[in-house]
Protein backbone atom coordinates (compact mmCIF):
# COMPACT_ATOMS: atom_id res chain seq x y z
CA UNK A 1 0.00 0.00 0.00
CA UNK A 2 2.69 1.97 0.94
CA UNK A 3 4.40 1.46 -2.58
CA UNK A 4 2.91 4.27 -4.67
CA UNK A 5 3.24 6.95 -1.92
CA UNK A 6 7.23 5.40 -2.31
CA UNK A 7 7.18 5.84 -6.14
CA UNK A 8 5.07 9.74 -5.75
CA UNK A 9 7.67 10.92 -2.83
CA UNK A 10 10.96 9.94 -5.42
CA UNK A 11 9.51 11.11 -8.13
CA UNK A 12 8.78 14.45 -6.41
CA UNK A 13 12.09 14.71 -5.26
CA UNK A 14 13.64 13.97 -8.66
CA UNK A 15 10.77 16.99 -9.79
CA UNK A 16 12.34 18.98 -7.57
CA UNK A 17 16.08 18.38 -7.66
CA UNK A 18 15.68 19.21 -12.26
CA UNK A 19 14.06 22.35 -11.15
CA UNK A 20 16.75 23.18 -9.02
CA UNK A 21 19.08 22.09 -11.55
CA UNK A 22 17.25 24.56 -13.58
CA UNK A 23 17.43 27.66 -11.52
CA UNK A 24 20.68 26.85 -11.19
CA UNK A 25 21.66 27.16 -14.88
CA UNK A 26 19.80 29.79 -15.38
CA UNK A 27 21.71 31.50 -12.47
CA UNK A 28 25.01 30.35 -13.79
CA UNK A 29 23.92 31.65 -17.60
CA UNK A 30 22.99 34.93 -16.31
CA UNK A 31 25.83 35.33 -14.07
CA UNK A 32 28.18 34.80 -17.18
CA UNK A 33 27.96 38.34 -19.27
CA UNK A 34 29.18 39.72 -15.90
CA UNK A 35 32.46 37.43 -15.97
CA UNK A 36 32.84 39.41 -18.59
CA UNK A 37 32.89 42.73 -17.05
CA UNK A 38 36.16 42.23 -14.93
CA UNK A 39 37.58 41.59 -18.64
CA UNK A 40 36.68 44.65 -19.68
CA UNK A 41 37.23 46.63 -16.62
CA UNK A 42 40.43 45.09 -16.51
CA UNK A 43 40.90 46.31 -20.34
CA UNK A 44 40.13 50.04 -19.60
CA UNK A 45 42.20 50.09 -16.52
CA UNK A 46 45.15 48.54 -18.08
CA UNK A 47 44.49 51.59 -20.84
CA UNK A 48 44.72 54.34 -17.72
CA UNK A 49 47.57 52.87 -16.61
CA UNK A 50 49.77 53.08 -19.96
CA UNK A 51 49.85 56.67 -17.82
CA UNK A 52 51.72 55.34 -15.38
CA UNK A 53 54.47 52.68 -16.93
CA UNK A 54 56.38 51.96 -13.73
CA UNK A 55 53.74 49.84 -12.40
CA UNK A 56 52.50 48.33 -15.57
CA UNK A 57 55.64 47.15 -16.04
CA UNK A 58 55.05 45.32 -13.01
CA UNK A 59 51.65 44.12 -13.51
CA UNK A 60 52.32 42.69 -16.97
CA UNK A 61 54.08 39.91 -15.88
CA UNK A 62 51.66 39.09 -12.94
CA UNK A 63 49.04 39.62 -15.26
CA UNK A 64 50.77 36.97 -17.75
CA UNK A 65 51.86 34.39 -14.84
CA UNK A 66 48.51 35.09 -13.45
CA UNK A 67 46.82 33.65 -16.51
CA UNK A 68 49.35 30.82 -17.69
CA UNK A 69 48.34 29.51 -13.85
CA UNK A 70 44.77 29.53 -15.03
CA UNK A 71 45.32 27.92 -18.30
CA UNK A 72 47.33 24.76 -16.68
CA UNK A 73 44.19 25.14 -13.81
CA UNK A 74 41.68 24.38 -16.52
CA UNK A 75 43.92 22.05 -18.56
CA UNK A 76 44.30 20.04 -15.34
CA UNK A 77 40.81 19.91 -14.76
CA UNK A 78 39.87 18.93 -17.99
CA UNK A 79 42.58 15.84 -17.54
CA UNK A 80 41.77 14.55 -14.09
CA UNK A 81 38.23 15.41 -13.93
CA UNK A 82 37.08 14.56 -17.07
CA UNK A 83 38.62 10.88 -16.69
CA UNK A 84 35.70 9.97 -15.08
CA UNK A 85 33.11 12.28 -15.39
CA UNK A 86 31.97 15.18 -16.86
CA UNK A 87 33.78 18.44 -15.82
CA UNK A 88 31.34 20.18 -13.92
CA UNK A 89 30.64 23.77 -13.85
CA UNK A 90 32.22 26.29 -11.29
CA UNK A 91 30.88 26.12 -8.11
CA UNK A 92 31.39 28.94 -5.25
CA UNK A 93 34.92 28.23 -3.37
CA UNK A 94 34.27 26.63 -0.26
CA UNK A 95 31.98 24.25 -2.08
CA UNK A 96 35.03 23.76 -4.19
CA UNK A 97 37.67 23.29 -1.90
CA UNK A 98 35.71 20.55 0.11
CA UNK A 99 35.17 18.89 -3.43
CA UNK A 100 38.79 19.38 -4.58
CA UNK A 101 39.74 17.66 -1.41
CA UNK A 102 36.79 14.71 -1.80
CA UNK A 103 38.30 14.06 -5.23
CA UNK A 104 42.13 14.02 -3.80
CA UNK A 105 41.17 11.15 -1.51
CA UNK A 106 38.67 9.08 -4.35
CA UNK A 107 40.95 10.18 -7.37
CA UNK A 108 44.13 10.20 -6.20
CA UNK A 109 44.81 13.46 -8.19
CA UNK A 110 48.38 14.60 -7.39
CA UNK A 111 48.74 17.50 -4.64
CA UNK A 112 49.98 20.17 -7.68
CA UNK A 113 47.13 19.24 -9.64
CA UNK A 114 44.71 19.75 -6.91
CA UNK A 115 46.18 23.19 -6.28
CA UNK A 116 45.75 24.13 -9.73
CA UNK A 117 42.66 23.23 -10.28
CA UNK A 118 41.34 24.67 -7.09
CA UNK A 119 42.94 27.99 -8.21
CA UNK A 120 41.46 27.96 -11.60
CA UNK A 121 37.88 27.06 -10.22
CA UNK A 122 38.00 29.68 -7.23
CA UNK A 123 39.27 32.94 -9.10
CA UNK B 1 61.20 14.45 -4.93
CA UNK B 2 60.10 11.15 -5.10
CA UNK B 3 58.66 9.26 -2.68
CA UNK B 4 57.59 5.09 -2.83
CA UNK B 5 54.47 4.63 -1.71
CA UNK B 6 54.34 3.24 1.68
CA UNK B 7 53.17 -0.34 1.95
CA UNK B 8 51.74 -2.16 4.99
CA UNK B 9 53.87 -4.08 7.35
CA UNK B 10 54.67 -7.82 6.08
CA UNK B 11 53.36 -9.19 9.26
CA UNK B 12 50.45 -7.36 9.39
CA UNK B 13 49.46 -9.29 6.23
CA UNK B 14 50.63 -12.65 7.54
CA UNK B 15 47.82 -15.38 7.78
CA UNK B 16 46.95 -17.00 10.98
CA UNK B 17 47.84 -20.30 9.46
CA UNK B 18 45.62 -23.27 11.33
CA UNK B 19 47.62 -25.57 13.72
CA UNK B 20 49.75 -22.83 14.73
CA UNK B 21 47.71 -20.72 16.54
CA UNK B 22 49.40 -17.97 18.53
CA UNK B 23 49.52 -17.77 22.17
CA UNK B 24 47.21 -14.86 23.71
CA UNK B 25 50.25 -12.60 24.85
CA UNK B 26 51.64 -13.21 21.47
CA UNK B 27 48.52 -11.82 19.93
CA UNK B 28 48.82 -8.89 22.43
CA UNK B 29 52.41 -8.38 21.60
CA UNK B 30 51.74 -8.31 17.45
CA UNK B 31 48.73 -6.29 17.91
CA UNK B 32 50.54 -4.11 20.33
CA UNK B 33 53.71 -3.94 17.31
CA UNK B 34 51.39 -2.92 14.72
CA UNK B 35 49.63 0.21 16.34
CA UNK B 36 53.21 1.49 17.51
CA UNK B 37 53.98 0.77 13.53
CA UNK B 38 50.84 2.68 12.47
CA UNK B 39 51.33 5.71 15.28
CA UNK B 40 55.04 5.86 14.38
CA UNK B 41 54.26 5.84 10.73
CA UNK B 42 51.31 8.48 10.47
CA UNK B 43 53.71 11.00 12.82
CA UNK B 44 56.79 10.78 10.62
CA UNK B 45 53.84 11.09 7.69
CA UNK B 46 52.80 14.61 9.20
CA UNK B 47 55.68 15.97 9.70
CA UNK B 48 57.13 17.52 6.15
CA UNK B 49 53.29 19.71 5.21
CA UNK B 50 52.83 22.93 7.09
CA UNK B 51 53.43 25.67 3.92
CA UNK B 52 51.88 23.13 1.59
CA UNK B 53 48.67 22.92 3.79
CA UNK B 54 48.97 26.42 4.49
CA UNK B 55 48.15 27.16 0.77
CA UNK B 56 45.64 24.98 0.26
CA UNK B 57 43.71 26.32 3.05
CA UNK B 58 43.34 29.68 2.13
CA UNK B 59 40.19 28.96 0.72
CA UNK B 60 38.19 27.03 3.70
CA UNK B 61 36.22 23.89 2.60
CA UNK B 62 32.72 24.02 4.07
CA UNK B 63 30.82 20.21 4.70
CA UNK B 64 28.71 18.95 1.42
CA UNK B 65 25.77 17.11 1.36
CA UNK B 66 25.79 15.76 -2.41
CA UNK B 67 25.20 12.98 -4.44
CA UNK B 68 23.17 11.81 -6.89
CA UNK B 69 18.96 10.59 -7.65
CA UNK B 70 17.97 8.61 -10.43
CA UNK B 71 15.03 6.49 -11.92
CA UNK B 72 15.91 3.75 -13.64
CA UNK B 73 13.51 1.57 -15.56
CA UNK B 74 14.75 -1.66 -17.64
CA UNK B 75 13.50 -4.41 -19.54
CA UNK B 76 15.52 -7.79 -18.54
CA UNK B 77 14.11 -10.49 -20.95
CA UNK B 78 10.47 -8.83 -21.64
CA UNK B 79 10.42 -8.28 -17.50
CA UNK B 80 9.99 -4.86 -16.47
CA UNK B 81 11.72 -3.36 -13.43
CA UNK B 82 11.37 -0.03 -11.96
CA UNK B 83 14.31 1.09 -9.97
CA UNK B 84 13.96 4.33 -7.95
CA UNK B 85 17.41 5.12 -6.62
CA UNK B 86 19.02 8.12 -4.27
CA UNK B 87 22.89 8.11 -3.15
CA UNK B 88 23.27 11.12 -0.77
CA UNK B 89 26.78 11.66 -0.54
CA UNK B 90 27.59 13.58 3.22
CA UNK B 91 31.58 15.14 3.05
CA UNK B 92 32.60 17.18 6.45
CA UNK B 93 36.47 18.33 6.20
CA UNK B 94 37.82 18.81 9.89
CA UNK B 95 40.23 20.96 9.87
CA UNK B 96 43.48 21.29 7.16
CA UNK B 97 44.13 17.59 6.55
CA UNK B 98 40.92 15.49 7.68
CA UNK B 99 37.65 14.70 5.66
CA UNK B 100 35.08 12.66 7.20
CA UNK B 101 33.03 10.99 4.34
CA UNK B 102 29.85 8.53 3.88
CA UNK B 103 27.65 7.77 1.41
CA UNK B 104 23.84 6.08 1.98
CA UNK B 105 21.62 4.04 -0.85
CA UNK B 106 18.29 4.12 -0.48
CA UNK B 107 17.12 1.99 -3.53
CA UNK B 108 13.98 -0.03 -4.63
CA UNK B 109 13.92 -2.58 -7.54
CA UNK B 110 9.81 -2.69 -8.15
CA UNK B 111 8.72 -5.79 -10.48
CA UNK B 112 4.97 -7.24 -11.45
CA UNK B 113 3.58 -9.75 -9.13
CA UNK B 114 1.72 -12.17 -10.36
CA UNK B 115 -1.92 -11.85 -9.03
CA UNK B 116 -1.27 -8.08 -8.42
CA UNK B 117 -1.58 -4.94 -9.33
CA UNK B 118 0.84 -2.42 -10.06
CA UNK B 119 4.77 -2.94 -9.01
CA UNK B 120 5.85 -4.06 -5.78
CA UNK B 121 9.26 -4.02 -4.21
CA UNK B 122 10.81 -3.07 -0.94
CA UNK B 123 13.42 -0.43 -0.11
CA UNK B 124 16.74 -1.35 0.67
CA UNK B 125 18.72 1.26 2.78
CA UNK B 126 22.53 1.04 3.03
CA UNK B 127 25.46 2.54 4.18
CA UNK B 128 28.34 2.04 1.29
CA UNK B 129 30.96 3.95 3.08
CA UNK B 130 32.16 6.11 6.05
CA UNK B 131 35.25 6.32 6.30
CA UNK B 132 38.07 9.09 8.10
CA UNK B 133 40.86 10.57 5.57
CA UNK B 134 43.84 11.31 7.18
CA UNK B 135 45.81 13.75 4.18
CA UNK B 136 49.41 13.29 5.87
CA UNK B 137 51.48 14.39 3.38
CA UNK B 138 51.22 15.00 -0.76
CA UNK B 139 51.97 11.53 -1.45
CA UNK B 140 50.13 9.59 1.38
CA UNK B 141 46.26 9.89 2.49
CA UNK B 142 45.40 7.18 5.58
CA UNK B 143 42.13 5.66 5.73
CA UNK B 144 40.47 4.20 8.38
CA UNK B 145 36.48 3.18 8.86
CA UNK B 146 34.47 1.13 5.90
CA UNK B 147 35.47 2.25 2.33
CA UNK B 148 34.88 0.89 -1.31
CA UNK B 149 37.48 -2.14 -2.02
CA UNK B 150 39.64 -0.35 -4.59
CA UNK B 151 39.65 -3.15 -6.91
CA UNK B 152 39.62 -2.34 -10.47
CA UNK B 153 38.54 1.02 -11.31
CA UNK B 154 34.39 1.11 -11.47
CA UNK B 155 33.83 0.02 -7.99
CA UNK B 156 35.27 3.69 -6.47
CA UNK B 157 35.44 5.75 -9.41
CA UNK B 158 32.29 5.09 -11.81
CA UNK B 159 29.99 3.23 -9.72
CA UNK B 160 27.44 6.40 -8.85
CA UNK B 161 24.41 6.87 -11.45
CA UNK B 162 25.28 10.53 -12.56
CA UNK B 163 29.26 9.02 -13.60
CA UNK B 164 28.54 5.46 -15.12
CA UNK B 165 28.05 5.75 -18.78
CA UNK B 166 25.08 2.62 -18.77
CA UNK B 167 23.29 2.22 -16.08
CA UNK B 168 24.32 -1.51 -15.67
CA UNK B 169 26.90 -2.81 -13.62
CA UNK B 170 29.72 -4.74 -15.26
CA UNK B 171 28.90 -8.84 -15.18
CA UNK B 172 32.40 -8.49 -13.33
CA UNK B 173 31.82 -6.04 -10.77
CA UNK B 174 31.51 -8.24 -7.93
CA UNK B 175 34.90 -9.96 -8.39
CA UNK B 176 37.32 -8.51 -5.88
CA UNK B 177 35.28 -6.01 -3.85
CA UNK B 178 33.97 -8.09 -1.02
CA UNK B 179 30.20 -9.19 -0.13
CA UNK B 180 28.73 -5.92 -0.21
CA UNK B 181 30.99 -3.57 -2.72
CA UNK B 182 33.22 -2.18 1.33
CA UNK B 183 35.83 -2.75 3.49
CA UNK B 184 36.37 -2.52 6.69
CA UNK B 185 39.75 -1.67 7.98
CA UNK B 186 42.51 0.50 6.98
CA UNK B 187 43.90 1.57 3.78
CA UNK B 188 46.66 4.10 2.95
CA UNK B 189 46.78 5.65 -0.90
CA UNK B 190 48.18 8.40 -2.86
CA UNK B 191 49.23 10.09 -6.08
CA UNK B 192 52.47 11.82 -7.02
CA UNK B 193 54.57 13.12 -9.78
CA UNK B 194 56.84 10.30 -10.59
CA UNK B 195 58.28 12.27 -14.16
CA UNK B 196 57.67 15.17 -15.33
CA UNK B 197 55.60 12.46 -18.18
CA UNK B 198 53.83 10.47 -16.23
CA UNK B 199 51.96 10.43 -12.16
CA UNK B 200 51.75 7.01 -10.27
CA UNK B 201 48.66 6.35 -7.89
CA UNK B 202 48.56 3.54 -5.61
CA UNK B 203 46.77 2.28 -2.92
CA UNK B 204 46.98 -0.75 -0.11
CA UNK B 205 44.66 -1.82 2.11
CA UNK B 206 43.50 -4.24 4.77
CA UNK B 207 39.89 -5.65 5.44
CA UNK B 208 38.58 -7.40 8.78
CA UNK B 209 35.81 -9.64 8.41
CA UNK B 210 32.37 -8.58 9.41
CA UNK B 211 29.25 -9.99 9.63
CA UNK B 212 26.97 -7.40 10.82
CA UNK B 213 24.49 -7.34 8.30
CA UNK B 214 24.46 -4.83 5.41
CA UNK B 215 28.13 -3.94 6.93
CA UNK B 216 29.63 -7.34 6.22
CA UNK B 217 33.27 -7.74 4.65
CA UNK B 218 35.88 -10.31 3.93
CA UNK B 219 39.13 -10.77 5.38
CA UNK B 220 41.84 -9.74 2.81
CA UNK B 221 44.37 -7.46 1.96
CA UNK B 222 45.21 -5.44 -1.37
CA UNK B 223 46.37 -2.59 -3.57
CA UNK B 224 46.12 -1.55 -6.89
CA UNK B 225 48.88 0.67 -8.81
CA UNK B 226 48.10 3.26 -11.89
CA UNK B 227 50.13 4.87 -14.02
CA UNK B 228 48.70 8.23 -15.39
CA UNK B 229 50.10 10.09 -18.71
CA UNK B 230 48.90 13.45 -18.78
CA UNK B 231 49.73 14.54 -22.31
CA UNK B 232 48.29 11.03 -23.55
CA UNK B 233 45.55 10.93 -21.02
CA UNK B 234 45.75 7.28 -21.19
CA UNK B 235 45.67 5.47 -17.37
CA UNK B 236 46.47 1.62 -16.97
CA UNK B 237 46.95 0.15 -13.47
CA UNK B 238 46.91 -3.41 -12.28
CA UNK B 239 45.15 -4.55 -8.60
CA UNK B 240 45.86 -7.65 -6.77
CA UNK B 241 44.01 -8.96 -3.63
CA UNK B 242 45.16 -12.23 -1.41
CA UNK B 243 42.29 -13.20 0.88
CA UNK B 244 42.76 -14.23 4.45
CA UNK B 245 40.05 -16.28 5.16
CA UNK B 246 38.34 -19.58 3.33
CA UNK B 247 40.17 -20.82 0.55
CA UNK B 248 42.73 -17.52 0.71
CA UNK B 249 42.44 -17.36 -2.65
CA UNK B 250 44.10 -14.45 -4.95
CA UNK B 251 42.41 -12.12 -7.45
CA UNK B 252 43.93 -9.86 -9.58
CA UNK B 253 43.18 -7.89 -12.41
CA UNK B 254 44.28 -5.13 -14.99
CA UNK B 255 41.88 -1.52 -15.95
CA UNK B 256 42.79 1.32 -18.42
CA UNK B 257 41.45 4.69 -19.37
CA UNK B 258 42.16 6.51 -22.28
CA UNK B 259 41.04 9.61 -23.79
CA UNK B 260 42.17 10.30 -26.77
CA UNK B 261 43.37 14.37 -26.99
CA UNK B 262 41.54 15.01 -30.23
CA UNK B 263 38.36 13.48 -29.96
CA UNK B 264 35.49 13.11 -27.36
CA UNK B 265 36.23 9.95 -26.97
CA UNK B 266 36.54 7.86 -23.58
CA UNK B 267 37.66 4.39 -23.77
CA UNK B 268 37.82 2.38 -20.47
CA UNK B 269 38.29 -1.44 -20.17
CA UNK B 270 38.52 -3.44 -16.83
CA UNK B 271 39.41 -7.20 -16.30
CA UNK B 272 39.76 -9.29 -13.50
CA UNK B 273 39.90 -12.90 -12.06
CA UNK B 274 39.46 -14.64 -9.02
CA UNK B 275 38.39 -18.37 -8.43
CA UNK B 276 34.90 -16.69 -8.51
CA UNK B 277 35.08 -16.41 -12.43
CA UNK B 278 36.82 -13.88 -14.58
CA UNK B 279 36.26 -11.51 -17.53
CA UNK B 280 36.24 -8.05 -19.12
CA UNK B 281 34.05 -5.16 -20.41
CA UNK B 282 35.56 -2.58 -22.68
CA UNK B 283 33.46 0.85 -23.49
CA UNK B 284 33.29 3.50 -25.78
CA UNK B 285 31.65 6.12 -25.16
CA UNK B 286 32.04 9.37 -28.02
CA UNK B 287 30.43 13.14 -27.71
CA UNK B 288 29.01 14.24 -30.96
CA UNK B 289 30.75 18.07 -30.25
CA UNK B 290 32.27 17.72 -33.60
CA UNK B 291 29.34 17.31 -35.61
CA UNK B 292 29.44 21.26 -37.82
CA UNK B 293 25.19 20.50 -37.61
CA UNK B 294 22.11 21.02 -34.79
CA UNK B 295 25.57 21.87 -32.61
CA UNK B 296 23.25 23.09 -29.90
CA UNK B 297 21.67 19.73 -29.57
CA UNK B 298 24.40 17.40 -30.70
CA UNK B 299 27.34 18.28 -28.40
CA UNK B 300 25.33 17.35 -25.82
CA UNK B 301 24.76 13.86 -26.74
CA UNK B 302 26.93 10.91 -26.19
CA UNK B 303 26.74 7.10 -27.66
CA UNK B 304 27.90 4.72 -25.67
CA UNK B 305 28.90 1.04 -26.62
CA UNK B 306 30.12 -1.57 -24.12
CA UNK B 307 31.06 -5.21 -24.85
CA UNK B 308 31.56 -7.84 -21.68
CA UNK B 309 32.22 -11.53 -21.24
CA UNK B 310 31.96 -13.27 -18.20
CA UNK B 311 33.36 -16.89 -17.07
CA UNK B 312 32.13 -18.91 -14.39
CA UNK B 313 34.41 -19.80 -11.64
CA UNK B 314 34.59 -22.48 -9.31
CA UNK B 315 33.38 -20.45 -6.54
CA UNK B 316 30.84 -17.89 -8.45
CA UNK B 317 28.68 -17.12 -5.26
CA UNK B 318 25.17 -15.40 -5.41
CA UNK B 319 26.91 -11.67 -6.41
CA UNK B 320 28.15 -13.20 -9.59
CA UNK B 321 25.98 -15.01 -12.33
CA UNK B 322 25.36 -18.75 -12.65
CA UNK B 323 26.92 -19.31 -16.49
CA UNK B 324 28.94 -17.78 -18.71
CA UNK B 325 27.40 -14.96 -20.49
CA UNK B 326 28.10 -12.11 -23.04
CA UNK B 327 26.71 -9.10 -23.26
CA UNK B 328 26.42 -6.20 -26.27
CA UNK B 329 24.85 -2.77 -25.17
CA UNK B 330 24.76 0.46 -26.77
CA UNK B 331 22.49 3.55 -25.79
CA UNK B 332 23.02 7.03 -25.84
CA UNK B 333 23.44 9.43 -23.04
CA UNK B 334 21.87 13.11 -23.64
CA UNK B 335 23.19 15.94 -20.77
CA UNK B 336 20.38 18.82 -20.78
CA UNK B 337 22.38 20.64 -18.09
CA UNK B 338 25.15 20.02 -15.54
CA UNK B 339 24.34 16.74 -13.59
CA UNK B 340 21.04 16.40 -15.51
CA UNK B 341 21.43 13.32 -17.80
CA UNK B 342 19.15 11.11 -19.43
CA UNK B 343 19.60 7.91 -20.72
CA UNK B 344 18.50 4.64 -23.05
CA UNK B 345 20.48 1.44 -24.09
CA UNK B 346 19.71 -1.71 -25.54
CA UNK B 347 21.51 -4.77 -24.86
CA UNK B 348 21.77 -8.47 -26.12
CA UNK B 349 22.80 -10.90 -23.85
CA UNK B 350 24.10 -14.66 -24.72
CA UNK B 351 23.90 -16.70 -22.27
CA UNK B 352 24.15 -20.74 -21.57
CA UNK B 353 20.90 -20.44 -19.57
CA UNK B 354 19.31 -18.41 -22.30
CA UNK B 355 19.37 -15.29 -24.28
CA UNK B 356 17.81 -12.76 -23.53
CA UNK B 357 17.01 -8.48 -24.72
CA UNK B 358 17.93 -5.90 -22.26
CA UNK B 359 16.38 -2.25 -22.58
CA UNK B 360 16.86 0.54 -20.01
CA UNK B 361 15.73 3.67 -19.96
CA UNK B 362 16.87 6.44 -17.00
CA UNK B 363 17.34 9.84 -16.17
CA UNK B 364 20.26 11.01 -13.24
CA UNK B 365 20.82 14.00 -11.44
CA UNK B 366 23.90 15.17 -9.21
CA UNK B 367 23.04 17.41 -6.51
CA UNK B 368 25.47 19.58 -4.41
CA UNK B 369 24.05 21.49 -1.48
CA UNK B 370 25.96 22.98 0.43
CA UNK B 371 25.87 22.80 4.54
CA UNK B 372 27.02 26.65 5.13
CA UNK B 373 28.25 29.99 3.88
CA UNK B 374 29.61 29.06 0.71
CA UNK B 375 31.78 32.85 0.28
CA UNK B 376 35.41 32.67 -0.14
CA UNK B 377 36.33 32.76 4.14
Amino acid sequence: MARPYILICLLGVMAGLTFSALAQEHANSASSPSAAAPAQAQGKSSTSAATHTSSLAKAVPDAAQERALRVEGEKRFRTNCGRCHQAPHKFPPRVMAAAIRHMRVRAMITDEDMRLILRYMTQ
Amino acid sequence: MQVPPVKPSPRAQLPLRGGDHPSRSEKCRSFACRVALFAILTTFLTTQLKAQTQREEEVKPVPLLTGSAGFITTFDGGEPHLHPIATPLLLVPIGQRWVFESRATFETDMVQVPGQSGFHGSVAKEVEYAQLDFIANPYVTVTMGRFLTPFGIFNERLYPVWIRNLQSDPLILPIGIGPSNASTGAMVRGGFKASSKFNINYTAYFSALSTVSKLDSDRFAGGRVGIFVPAAQLEIGGSFQHGLQDQRSNAFGFHGIWQPPALPLDIRAEYARSIAGSGYWAEAAFRLSQIPFHQNELRRTQVVARMQQYFVGENSGDALLPANTKLFEFGMNYYFIDGLKASANYGRKFSSAGNANVWTMAITYRFVIPLGHTGSE
